[in-house]
């Protein structure tokens, strides 16, 4: 499969790429649910239990869970092992605390039918244009 | 773009220092986040601060001046202390450990004081020392349309639901902020329209005791269509604040739901035409004894065994629940290495101890805590446990993250039947 673009609103600017860690049921923002300071998701259930988010595109539909879920995620960017950037298909309350207190590109708000929930799966190469909304994906072979 | 009062133009100016200037930059960042085109007045918040864990990531001697400008304020700046908002009355949420009792859940010294040390500094600023994630017990209840912040989600859902207050669960540092400034993005539940109804909930069955209401929350965010609001129609006996407060909490801890209509029951859905802004729902789901099941099978392990720690109240439980809590239990004894930990606030627990429920629950042996919890708390406090009993769901499920023992999981009484007769009894 060839690369292919998706296109959605720009929340925050800037270009970021890497590896897309697709959480298909977010990432619970509740404490340990994430590790603060080695970025390694702890979540029982969660498809990606005991990967780490360092220099990933996250791919969520949205966030869930504890209000605390921007701090713990702000915690492993200090501790430096932040996400590269991230995609959503719909923006909320506790991501765009996440989004604008880490200040990394995301994208977010897609139409209906391109939900990147969906269309990306998990090690495919992601770029993020935040500034454009523009998303685009390299099929992992 | 972003519209701003002359008020907000000013602070984001720097005219009222620097402290409010990157606050109110934060909250405009936010705002553009979010695609919000003006902001709100703020005049309620708690905040989720102190030493909490999320902090893990700074060397324990940093100067808090530079934590609180880089974590909370998001400046690579650091600017020294101000006030919060004196329009916004502010108090403390959840903290990271009781306020006194560190070695009785298993914490060091160091780590208390230092909590202390960060809340002192924070109560200069107008940040009231209240450490609840149950505020609307001791007086935080925000009216009807008011505008609020509070970093506990299930504050958020009941806020909205049952005073139809307005807010999101935005997160720590937009907390931190918007008690600075007074202002968070008008956006998501701030706005009327957003609050309607999208998802119709039928219940098979009826629920009536505190624990099936929480399994209730619990079902309904694992159901619920990703960023749809719920309306339930029917099944919910002896509603009260306290089955209120478990079913909203779980309800959040399996979804990013904000609200919960109930018709009949919650001011904004007083018939379910109401709930819904006259539009048809987008989902109808009917649920089954078999979803709860399924609930109950994710918070509950398989199995009899011994059990050796035990926590009840999460969230933080109500005077009239240490009053049944204290008339059950008095005259027992827990058995020798095993704890009972009961959760509430401050306040509430002043109450307990004037009436003597406190200390009918002390003489057993178990613990009245206030301020925290075992998840808030992190491993520390119960990584000696061998075998845990949780209530509510929002604990159960979330200890799971911390811990690889036995968690179980039930009624508020059968949990504390465990913990005094030393095990779990599967089925009972």
């Amino acid at each position: 499969m060839s690369t292919f673009k998706l296109k959605a609103r720009g929340a925050y600017p800037g270009i970021a790429q890497g590896r897309a860690v697709v959480c298909p049921d977010s990432i619970a923002g509740n404490s340990g649910a994430l590790g603060d300071t080695d970025g390694i998701i702890y979540e029982k259930g969660n498809v990606n239990y005991g990967v780490c988010i360092k220099d990933a595109i996250l791919v969520v539909p949205c966030a869930k869970g504890s209000n605390g879920f921007s701090a713990h995620f702000k915690g492993a960017q200090i501790a430096g092992v932040r996400p590269a950037g991230w995609v959503s298909t719909r923006m909320d309350a506790r991501l765009g605390v996440a989004v604008a207190s880490m200040g990394i590109p995301a994208v977010a708000d897609f139409a209906a039918d391109e939900n990147p929930v969906e269309k990306i799966k998990t090690g495919d190469w992601v770029v993020i244009d935040g500034t454009t909304g523009e998303v685009t994906i390299t099929p992992k072979e | 773009m972003v519209h701003l009062t002359d008020y907000e133009k000013q602070m984001l100016d720097g005219q009222m220092g620097k402290f409010k200037q990157k606050a109110m930059q934060f909250i405009v960042r936010y705002a553009e986040v979010l695609g919000a085109e003006e902001l709100c007045e703020v005049s309620r918040a708690t905040l989720f601060i102190g030493a909490q864990h999320y902090l893990d990531c700074y060397p324990e001697d940093t100067d808090y001046k530079k934590i609180f400008s880089e974590f909370y304020l998001c400046s690579n700046e650091i600017v020294e202390f101000g006030k919060a908002s004196s329009y916004c009355k502010t108090q403390t949420c959840a903290a990271c450990c009781d306020l006194k009792e560190y070695e009785r859940t298993h914490l060091s010294r160091e780590f208390h004081e230092r909590n202390r040390r960060y809340l002192e500094i924070t109560k200069e600023m107008g940040v009231k020392i209240v450490d609840s994630c149950t505020p609307y017990y001791v007086g935080w209840v925000p009216m009807m349309g008011e505008h609020f912040v509070t970093t506990e989600s299930s504050n958020v859902v009941i806020s909205n639901t049952i005073f139809g207050a307005c807010g999101n669960s935005d997160g720590v540092e937009a907390a931190v902020c918007a008690a600075i400034t007074g202002r968070i993005p008008k956006w998501g539940m701030h706005v009327k329209e957003n609050r309607y109804a999208t998802c119709v909930f039928t219940l098979d069955f009826e629920v009536e005791t505190q624990m099936e209401w929480d399994l209730l929350g619990f079902t309904l965010g694992r159901l619920l269509p990703k960023h749809e609001v719920p309306v339930i129609v029917n099944g919910l006996k002896n509603a009260e604040i306290n089955r209120m407060r478990q079913l909203c909490a779980s309800l959040s801890v399996t979804s990013a739901a904000e609200i919960c209509h109930i018709v009949g029951l919650t001011p904004e859905a007083q018939t379910l035409e109401m709930a819904l802004g006259g539009k048809k729902p987008k989902h109808e789901i009917r649920v089954t004894k078999k979803d709860m099941e399924e609930s109950l099978a994710m918070l509950c392990d398989k199995g009899s065994g011994r059990i050796d720690f035990v926590s009840i109240g999460c969230p933080h439980i109500s005077l009239d629940e240490i009053y049944e809590i204290a008339l059950y239990v008095e005259g027992k004894k827990l058995p020798e290495g095993v704890e009972l930990q009961i959760w509430t606030d401050y306040a509430t627990k002043e109450m307990a101890t004037v009436n003597g429920y406190a200390k009918l629950i002390e003489d057993t042996g178990a613990a009245l805590l206030t301020g925290s919890c075992p998840i808030v708390m992190r491993e520390d406090s119960h990584k000696h446990a061998t075998a845990m009993v949780m209530f509510g769901a929002k604990q159960a499920f979330g200890i799971r993250h911390q811990t690889r023992v036995p968690v179980y999981y039930g009624e508020v009484f059968r949990c504390i039947d465990a913990a005094y007769n030393g095990r779990w009894e599967e089925g009972r």
